[in-house]
C-alpha cells in the first residue's frame, strides 16, 4: 500500500520565512486579482493605482508609514509574548488603554517642558498597555487560564470603557455630540520628521531593535525560549517560567499601549473609537507571517500600512477597501501553507 | 478440545531494528488468573498491544476459542472479548460512571444496568452512585470502574497492565479478592502484568516470564516456582563488571540525611527515611523498578523539589534550603531521566539547549554573547562527538543518542563534583550506551561523586562501587558491589526482603 507521510526536515532554510511570505504575498495578489476580475475591474490598473497612492510620493509614503507604526509596535509586542509560547490577542484593547492612559495623565498633570511632557505621556501609554494585560497575565500565571480567551475578552471590556469615557466623563462639549474626548493641546503633538511622517516612526525603529535584542540577544530572551519550550526544563534549569511569562506579557502589552499613545499624540489627538482601526488584530497577522521576527515585523508592518492606505484610496475608482483586507489575510494563509512545506517533507512510503 | 481460551503461537514483532517480540508463545486457561512477569522493556506491553489489536504481529498466529484469527484490530479484538485496562486510565473524566460504563456499543447491560451495577459494586466493594462524575472519584475507584467497563463490554479476557501500581496495600488486597471472584463466579480469564513478585504469587495460579522480547518461562505454576527462580528468569545471569573498581575515593561529596517526601495531591508518602553518602571517585548505584521514588529523590537532591524534610549536604555545605542554581554553583550536575522535556526543551534550538546549565555563569549583565555560546557548543560537539545538523536546528531533530550526549556533555564539561544520573542509557543503542558508560567512569576517575539511578542491573553492576535498592520509597538494601548477590538485589527490587 502506498502512503504519503510527513517528515520533519532536519534543517530548514534560514530565509524560509521570507520566501514563504513572498510566495504568500504573490498568492494573495492573484486571489485579489481574481476578485477584481469578477467585479469587472482591471487588476493591473487597480494595483498600480494602489501602489502610486500609497508609496508614490513623500506625502503618501509618510501616511503609509504612519499607518505602519501601530501595526509594527503591536506586532513586536505579540512577538515578545510569543517567545514564551503565549498568544496575545488583546493588542487592540492595549492600544485603546494606552491612549486612555495618555489622556488620563494629560488631564491630571502639568509639565513645563513639552518634550518631557511628551516623554511622560508615551511612558503612560506603555504602562496603560501593561495594565491592560495585567489581569490576563495574573490569571495565566496563577490559575493557568488560557490567555487567548482572556486577552481577547479584555478587548471588549476596554472598548466598553472607551465608549463610556467618551460619552460620559471625558465627553467633549465642543464635539457637537460626536462621542469623543477633548483634543489634547498642540504642545504635546508628536513632531513630524518629513512630510506627514510622525516622530513615532523613529520610536518604532528604536523599539524594533529593542525587541530584537530582548528576544534574540539577551539572557531574558533565552530564558523566555526555554520557559516556552518546556516548563519542566525551566524548573530544571532554575528559571522561573511563570515570572518570565508574566514579565513578557507586561512588556508585550506595553508595546501595544505605546502604539496607542503614538496614535493619539500624532494622529487622532483625542480619545475616540478611531484610535485603532483594528490595528491590534492586523498586528497578529503581521507577527504570524514573519514567524515572530522583529525585523520581519517591521518590514511586513510597513507593507501592510501601505496596503491599507492603498486600499482606502482605491474607493475613488469604485473598488471596495476590503480588497486590502483580503490581500492581508490571504498573505497570511499563503505564507503559513508555504512555511509548512519548508518545515515538512512529504514522502511516499511503502507500508505493507 | 478446548483447552485454552486464547492461544498465541510464535509471535514476532519488531520496531525498526529492535526486536520487541521474538517467537513468543502465550496461552490462557478459561477462568484463571495468569501473571505476566518481566522488567520494563521486556516486551509485555507489546504482547498486550498485539492481543488488543493495536499492533499487528509480523509472524505467528493467534487462536481464540480454537479459531484462528486472521488479523486483529482494536474493534475485532474487543468483539472477541479481549479487553485491556491500561496504566493510564481511558475514562472520560467529565462523564458520569454510568455514561462511561454504557458508552460501548457492545454494552450487554442496556436494560438492566441498575442490577448489574449493584452486583459488581458488591464484588468490587464500591459504594458510589452511578451518576457521580469520574473526575470526582479517587484513583482506586477509577480503576474499579475501568475494570467494570470491561465487564460491561462483555470482555471475557481481561488484560490488566500493572493495576496495582497506583494502589495502596489495602486496595491491592481488595483488588485481589475482586479479581478472584470474577474469575470464579463469572469465569473471566485475567492477565495481570506486574514486576512485583509478591503480587504475582498472591494473585495468580500460572505465570509467564518475559525477558528481552522472549518468553523465557511459559505457564509455570506459581505454587511450585521459587522467588529466586523467577528473579533469575526475569533478570538473567549478570556478568560481573569488567571495569576497574580499585580507584581511590576521597572525601564525602554528597550526603543525604533522613529525607522524607509526601506527595501533596495524594497525601501518599513517596520517600521515607532516605540516607546516603557518596565520596569523591565513587559511583553509588540506586537499583529499583521505576516509580519507587527514584525520580523524586533525584529532584530533591538537585533542588527541583523543595517541599521535603531532611538534609542535603553538598561539599560540606548544607543546601537543604537552596534552589537549583545555588546547588549548580556548588558544582552539582543532574542528568534527568526524562531527556526531552526536562533535560532538554523541545521546540528550542540545539544552541539554546546546550547552555541551559551554565548560561547564568557566563552572562554579562542582560547580554548573552552569541559568539561565546557558539564556541561553547562547538567545543561540546567536538569533545563528546555529537552529531547535530547545525546550532539553530531544533533539538528534537537529533537522534536519542546524540541528544543524550549533548545533555551529558553539557552537564559534565565543567567537571562537576557531584553528578546525579537518572536512567542515563534508557532507550539508547549499544554504541551510545557504551559511550555514556565511558563518560561516567572517566568522570568518576576525575574525582566526581556519582549517583547512578537505573533499572538496568547490568549497568548498575558494571559501573557502581556500591548499590542501594529502593522499594516503595525506602532504601531496603545496601550492598558492596564485590559481595553483592544479583538474586538478592532482584528480590529486593521486587519487594522480597528477608
Amino acid at each position: 500500500m502506498n502512503n504519503l507521510k510527513l517528515f520533519k526536515r532536519q534543517t530548514v532554510n534560514e530565509l524560509s520565512t521570507f520566501y514563504s511570505f513572498l510566495i504568500g504575498f504573490i498568492i494573495a495578489i492573484i486571489i485579489g486579482s481574481i476578485i477584481l476580475l469578477i467585479q469587472d475591474k482591471n487588476p493591473i490598473d487597480t494595483f498600480s493605482l494602489m501602489l502610486r497612492l500609497s508609496v508614490g510620493s513623500i506625502k503618501s509614503l509618510s501616511s503609509s508609514l504612519n499607518k505602519a507604526i501601530p501595526l509594527i509596535l503591536a506586532g513586536l509586542g505579540i512577538s515578545i509574548i510569543n517567545s514564551v509560547k503565549l498568544w496575545n490577542i488583546g493588542a487592540e484593547g492595549q492600544i485603546f488603554l494606552g491612549a486612555i492612559a495618555v489622556n488620563f495623565i494629560y488631564i491630571n498633570t502639568q509639565f513645563n517642558s513639552p518634550s518631557f511632557h511628551i516623554l511622560v505621556l508615551l511612558l503612560a501609554g506603555f504602562v496603560g498597555g501593561s495594565v491592560c494585560i495585567l489581569i490576563p497575565a495574573i490569571t495565566k500565571v496563577v490559575f493557568g487560564v488560557n490567555e487567548i480567551i482572556t486577552t481577547l475578552l479584555t478587548n471588549y471590556i476596554v472598548f466598553g470603557v472607551t465608549i463610556y469615557l467618551i460619552n460620559g466623563p471625558w465627553k467633549d462639549p465642543k464635539s457637537l455630540n460626536f462621542p469623543a474626548a477633548a483634543y489634547v493641546g498642540e504642545e504635546v503633538f508628536l513632531p513630524t520628521i518629513f512630510g506627514k511622517l510622525s516622530f513615532g516612526f523613529l520610536i518604532c525603529i528604536l523599539f524594533t531593535f529593542l525587541a530584537h535584542y530582548l528576544k534574540n540577544k539577551s539572557v531574558f530572551g533565552f530564558e523566555m525560549r526555554i520557559a516556552g519550550g518546556s516548563a519542566m526544563t525551566a524548573v530544571y534549569a532554575g528559571i522561573n517560567a511563570k515570572q518570565k511569562a508574566f514579565i513578557a506579557m507586561l512588556i508585550g502589552g506595553g508595546f501595544a499601549g505605546l502604539a496607542g499613545a503614538i496614535e493619539l499624540l500624532s494622529q487622532t489627538h483625542r480619545v475616540s473609537t478611531g484610535i485603532s482601526q483594528g490595528f491590534g488584530y492586523t498586528a497578529i497577522i503581521v507577527a504570524a507571517i514573519t514567524g515572530m521576527r522583529p525585523f520581519g515585523i517591521f518590514l511586513v508592518g510597513s507593507l501592510f500600512g501601505a496596503l491599507s492606505i492603498g486600499g482606502s484610496v482605491i474607493q475613488t475608482i469604485g473598488v471596495s477597501t476590503y480588497i486590502a483586507d483580503i490581500i492581508q489575510a490571504s498573505t497570511l494563509f499563503g505564507a503559513l501553507i508555504i512555511q509548512f512545506f519548508f518545515n515538512y517533507q512529504i514522502k511516499r512510503v511503502d507500508d505493507d | 478440545m478446548k483447552k485454552y481460551i486464547l492461544e498465541v503461537k510464535n509471535i514476532s514483532k519488531s520496531f525498526g531494528n529492535v526486536k520487541a517480540l521474538e517467537d513468543v508463545n502465550f496461552y490462557l486457561q478459561k477462568g484463571k488468573i495468569h501473571g505476566l512477569l518481566g522488567e520494563n522493556g521486556a516486551g509485555k506491553s507489546s504482547l498486550m498491544n498485539i492481543l488488543s489489536g493495536i499492533y499487528q504481529p509480523e509472524k505467528g498466529s493467534i487462536f481464540i476459542n480454537d479459531i484462528k484469527q486472521k488479523s486483529l484490530d482494536p474493534e475485532s479484538a474487543s468483539e472477541l472479548g479481549i479487553g485491556m485496562v491500561h496504566q493510564e486510565f481511558r475514562l472520560i473524566e467529565s462523564f458520569s460512571i454510568k455514561d462511561n460504563l454504557t458508552l460501548s456499543k457492545a454494552n450487554i447491560y442496556k436494560d438492566n444496568f441498575k442490577e448489574a451495577y449493584e452486583k459488581y459494586c458488591e464484588i468490587f466493594s464500591l459504594s458510589v452512585s452511578p451518576e457521580k462524575l469520574i473526575a470526582q472519584l479517587s484513583v482506586g475507584e477509577k480503576q474499579k470502574i475501568e475494570i467494570m467497563k470491561l465487564i460491561f463490554k462483555n470482555s471475557n479476557i481481561m488484560l490488566l497492565d500493572e493495576p496495582t501500581a497506583v494502589l495502596t496495600p489495602q486496595e491491592t488486597d481488595q483488588l485481589r479478592i475482586s479479581l478472584e471472584r470474577l474469575s470464579e463466579e463469572d469465569e473471566k480469564t485475567i492477565v495481570l502484568i506486574s514486576h512485583k513478585l509478591k503480587e504475582i504469587r498472591d494473585f495468580t495460579e500460572k505465570v509467564f516470564v518475559m525477558k528481552n522480547g522472549k518468553m523465557v518461562a511459559e505457564d509455570l505454576s506459581t505454587v511450585n516456582v521459587t522467588d529466586d527462580n523467577l528473579v533469575e528468569l526475569m533478570m538473567g545471569r549478570i556478568q560481573k563488571s569488567i571495569i576497574d573498581k580499585s580507584n581511590k575515593t576521597g572525601d564525602t561529596k554528597l550526603s543525604v540525611e533522613s529525607i522524607e517526601y509526601i506527595d501533596k495531591v495524594s497525601n501518599y508518602k513517596i520517600l521515607e527515611d532516605i540516607n546516603l553518602e557518596i565520596k569523591a571517585g565513587e559511583i553509588l548505584g540506586i537499583a529499583g523498578v521505576s516509580g519507587n521514588g527514584q525520580v523524586e529523590l533525584a529532584n530533591i537532591i538537585s533542588g527541583i523539589e523543595s517541599d521535603y524534610s531532611g538534609k542535603i549536604i553538598i561539599n560540606n555545605k548544607d543546601v537543604s534550603q537552596k534552589g537549583v542554581k545555588s546547588r549548580k554553583k556548588l558544582n552539582l550536575s543532574y542528568i534527568p531521566e526524562n531527556r526531552l522535556g526536562v533535560g532538554l526543551a523541545p521546540g528550542v534550538s540545539v544552541l539554546d539547549n546546550s547552555i541551559v546549565r551554565d548560561y547564568f555563569k557566563t552572562r554579562l549583565g542582560p547580554h548573552l554573547s552569541r559568539s561565546k555560546t557558539e564556541t561553547y557548543l562547538e567545543s561540546l560537539i567536538k569533545k563528546f562527538s555529537i552529531k547535530a545538523p547545525n546550532s539553530k536546528a531544533e533539538i528534537s531533530t537529533l537522534s536519542g543518542g546524540n541528544m543524550q550526549k549533548l545533555l551529558m556533555g553539557r552537564e559534565l564539561v565543567s567537571n562537576p563534583e557531584v553528578i546525579i544520573a537518572s536512567q542515563p542509557t534508557r532507550g539508547l543503542d549499544v554504541n551510545a550506551v557504551e559511550a555514556i558508560h565511558t563518560l561516567l567512569v572517566d568522570q568518576r576517575d576525575m574525582g566526581s561523586a556519582i549517583l547512578l539511578i537505573s533499572e538496568d542491573l547490568d549497568e548498575l553492576f558494571k559501573l557502581s562501587n556500591r548499590l542501594h535498592v529502593m522499594y516503595e520509597g525506602k532504601i531496603v538494601k545496601s550492598l558492596d558491589i564485590d559481595t553483592a548477590d544479583i538474586n538478592n538485589v532482584g528480590l529486593a527490587m521486587a519487594g522480597v526482603i528477608e
